[in-house]
């Protein structure tokens, strides 16, 4: 039994922790909040050589992991950049690394993820119209034309399109779903950037109008690997997320519980109530919870173990409510000074609130969850 | 990070034949019922069938870990606490919790006097720790030990004892030193036959009698009883009672989502089966979530005890957990039961003869034993978060 991170991946993760406070720190995310692009390459890049999107990259490809276990040393990064609520496209460009890893032919291989390994091409990752991770939500129309097909429609909540070199786009095709390679700033290619309740990150809504795709740009087939490169996607920026936000909540959390100790009222250090002790537990509780499940999940699918599919369901549903629910908590027990701007919480609470709708909602995953159990238990009964 | 468990390998399935074999040949039959819970037999006939039964497995050499100060082959041993646990009833007789205390704190001569019949079941012990006025705060007990020549003399009372009608030992903490607080107490071997000890059993709320209470009245106990040094009880008592908050948390909770499954299945509302309905769907979704995170909380706690990590809040986080999810899956349990979750055990028409009614009044007792779940938040915030201390009375 050994479900802790080893020394290599506490050692990533103080290399890692050291470089974002040095370039992009929480301070420095702040700083850019309200400007229109909130995406700085210059650090994108250094992060790369850090190894931000080598990990799900075949060394052939000029990619790279810590352990044998790439997924769970990304996790650890992608802790660290939740810390500081970092706001480029950490999770669709590894998303796109990995389903070019895993379904991408040689040539995309070879052009595409030596770039994206060395942080010189991000990408973004176009799935439905409503951002919902259904396969009949997925809102460009793929028809074939010779040689290829020709894009038509939307697909909105798009994190990091405005920045994106190229994008990964699920389309529906008279053979099924497809995923599609399209150059980010491609003739009929239109972005609009939306105004998001998450600071932090920026969401694209993305125009396909007669886009035309060569053949060549398809990755795998379409139909049933059409649907599994989704179904992978969405496991893999589910397992993110979440390791994200067990970062993002640790910090903040962490920061509450200080001023507990710090703030005095009455005479006394508020943290010393019972009535707020007991929620200080409760969200101890609620942290060590999501780190188990986050964790669990990152271990699972990187292992391709049996249960993969539900660990990633827990993490889908506990994780994300948890984390909303500790910003929540942790701004009432700030009281006034919580409710400012010039305070970090708000900017916790509204990444929290965000995350929870994309890459399927806690509904979705408890739904996911159910049905797994459902199956198992048939299996059981039929035995 | 590995959270694998090895397989186990071909060659132990002769071990597993003859353990079937062994148990089809001596497996007691009971009149108990088995429920969810630590649960306490109620007839002398299941005590003593129980004693043999237990005998038997030792002297035929299957032995717990727990039991043993030799390291015993790792996969028996889960191939024994498999099998054993789905016979459905006990194996471990009592409360074995004075065994951590007798291997650190006791002399040579009490561990072989007391270890052994425990293990063979000759001996079955009980925790004579909680008093009427000494609950959560267990420092304040009043039960007094008056050294009187070579013997103390224990006068007070004891309750929430579980299996005391039938043990022949407690583990009893008692206050022998003129000082308030965790120093003054002392803890312990009592022979529950001795003059002036009255057991009389306590009926619950669940209506079964798996609890006692324990009078003493100038009870003579010789002072080599004594565990460790007068005034070391509660650092004797510490490490088991930490044992107890972890084992609450080791009962599993999988087995009961997999009920509330097969619940939704077989109960309908307004003509159409209850896991048709998105609310369920959900609910159901949700118990799943903790309950799966109640085992990776279980790896959690497992790698932090194989390195020697475990914090102040691990234990009462783990025992809040599981307490609380427990009482909340009884809860929705009989809410998917509609109507029917109104008939109670020895109703023909009760669900499964009345279980999750019985699940539903017993969970009320994993919230408030080992430590009510308020102060496990106090531990937690205090030892494991380091908020400052309840101001004490005086």
């Amino acid at each position: 039994m050994d479900f802790a991170f080893n020394e290599d991946q506490e050692l990533l993760r103080q290399t890692t922790r050291r470089f974002l406070e040095n370039r992009q720190s929480l301070q420095s995310v702040r700083q850019v909040l309200e400007s229109d692009d909130v995406f700085d390459r210059s650090v994108w890049r250094s992060g790369a050589e850090l190894g931000w999107t080598a990990m799900l990259i075949p060394e052939d490809y000029d990619g790279g992991s810590v352990t044998d276990q790439p997924l769970v040393d990304l996790a650890v990064l992608a802790q660290e950049l939740g810390r500081v609520l970092y706001p480029g496209p950490f999770i669709p460009t590894n998303v796109v690394a990995d389903a070019l890893a895993a379904s991408g032919s040689e040539a995309q291989r070879k052009d595409l993820l030596p770039l994206i390994a060395a942080g010189e091409s991000v990408a973004a990752w176009c799935t439905t119209g409503d951002g919902s991770p259904y396969v009949r939500s997925v809102a460009v129309d793929a028809t074939a034309v010779p040689d290829g097909y020709r894009l038509d429609g939307v697909a909105r909540y798009v994190h990091g399109a405005g920045s994106a070199d190229v994008l990964l786009v699920a389309a529906k095709s008279e053979e099924g779903l497809v995923h599609l390679l399209v150059p980010g700033h491609s003739v009929g290619v239109d972005v609009r950037r939306l105004v998001g309740l998450d600071l932090s990150r920026r969401l694209g809504e993305v125009r396909f109008e007669a886009v035309p795709v060569a053949a060549s740009s398809v990755v795998g087939t379409a139909g049933a690997e059409g649907e599994a490169i989704l179904a992978r996607g969405l496991r893999l920026a589910s397992v993110l997320q979440a390791a994200e936000a067990v970062g993002a909540a640790e910090y903040l959390f962490q920061a509450t519980v200080q001023y507990a100790k710090d703030r005095v009222q009455f005479g006394r250090p508020i943290g010393s109530f019972q009535a707020l002790k007991h929620r200080f537990a409760d969200m101890h509780i609620s942290m060590e919870a999501m780190r188990v499940a986050a964790q669990y999940a990152a271990l699972a699918v990187a292992d391709g173990q049996p249960d993969a599919e539900e660990a990633v369901a827990v993490a889908g549903s506990y994780v994300k409510e948890a984390f909303s629910a500790m910003c929540g908590e942790a701004l009432q027990l700030h009281g006034g000074i919580g409710f400012t701007w010039e305070h970090d919480v708000h900017v916790f609470l509204r990444r929290a609130k965000t995350d929870q709708v994309l890459y399927g909602d806690p509904a979705w995953h408890r739904e996911r969850l159910c049905q797994l159990i459902e199956a198992a238990t048939a299996v059981e009964n039929a035995k | 990070m590995n959270v694998t468990v090895p397989p186990i390998p071909a060659e132990y399935d002769a071990y597993r034949e003859r353990l079937r074999q062994f148990i089809a040949t001596h497996k007691p039959s009971l009149d108990w019922k088995p429920r969810t819970g630590l649960r306490v037999p109620e007839t002398a006939a299941d005590v003593e069938a129980l004693k043999r039964w237990v005998g038997a497995l030792y002297d035929a050499g299957y032995v717990l870990q727990r039991f043993s100060e030799q390291p015993l082959d790792e996969f028996e041993q889960r191939i024994l606490t498999e099998e054993l646990a789905r016979t459905g009833i006990p194996y471990v007789l009592g409360n074995p919790l004075v065994g951590g205390a007798l291997v650190a704190y006791g002399t040579a001569e009490q561990k072989a006097t007391y270890l052994p019949p425990m293990a063979r079941g000759e001996h079955i012990w009980s925790q004579l720790f909680s008093e009427p006025n000494a609950g959560s705060d267990l420092t304040g007990l009043q039960t007094r030990g008056r050294l009187d020549g070579d013997d103390y003399l224990i006068d007070g009372q004891k309750v929430w004892t579980t299996w005391a009608s039938w043990s022949d030992f407690g583990y009893l903490l008692a206050r022998t030193e003129p000082v308030a607080g965790a120093a003054g107490i002392t803890a312990f071997v009592l022979p529950m036959n001795l003059p002036g000890i009255d057991v009389r059993p306590l009926r619950e709320m669940t209506g079964t009698t798996d609890f006692n209470e324990v009078f003493f009245d100038g009870v003579r106990v010789p002072a080599s009883n004594v565990i460790g040094k007068p005034g070391e009880g509660w650092k004797v008592a510490a490490a088991s009672l930490v044992t107890e908050r972890g084992g609450v948390g080791a009962a599993g909770s999988g087995d009961s989502v997999n009920g509330l499954v097969r619940l939704a299945r077989e109960h309908q509302r307004d003509g159409r089966p209850r896991i048709d309905d998105s609310s369920v769907r959900q609910d159901i979704g949700a118990y799943a979530a903790r309950s799966r995170i109640q085992k990776y909380l279980s790896y959690q706690v497992a790698t932090k005890a194989a390195n020697g990590t475990i914090g102040a809040a691990d234990a009462p986080l783990t025992k809040v957990w599981y307490s609380e999810l427990n009482l909340e899956m009884a809860e929705y349990g009989l809410s998917l039961q509609g109507a029917r979750a109104a008939l109670a055990e020895g109703d023909p028409e009760a669900y499964q003869d009345g279980l999750w009614q019985d699940m539903f009044l017993y969970a009320r007792a994993w919230t408030i034993a080992g430590g009510s779940n308020e102060i496990m938040r106090n531990l937690i915030a205090e030892r494991g978060l380091g908020l400052p201390r309840e101001p004490r009375g005086s």
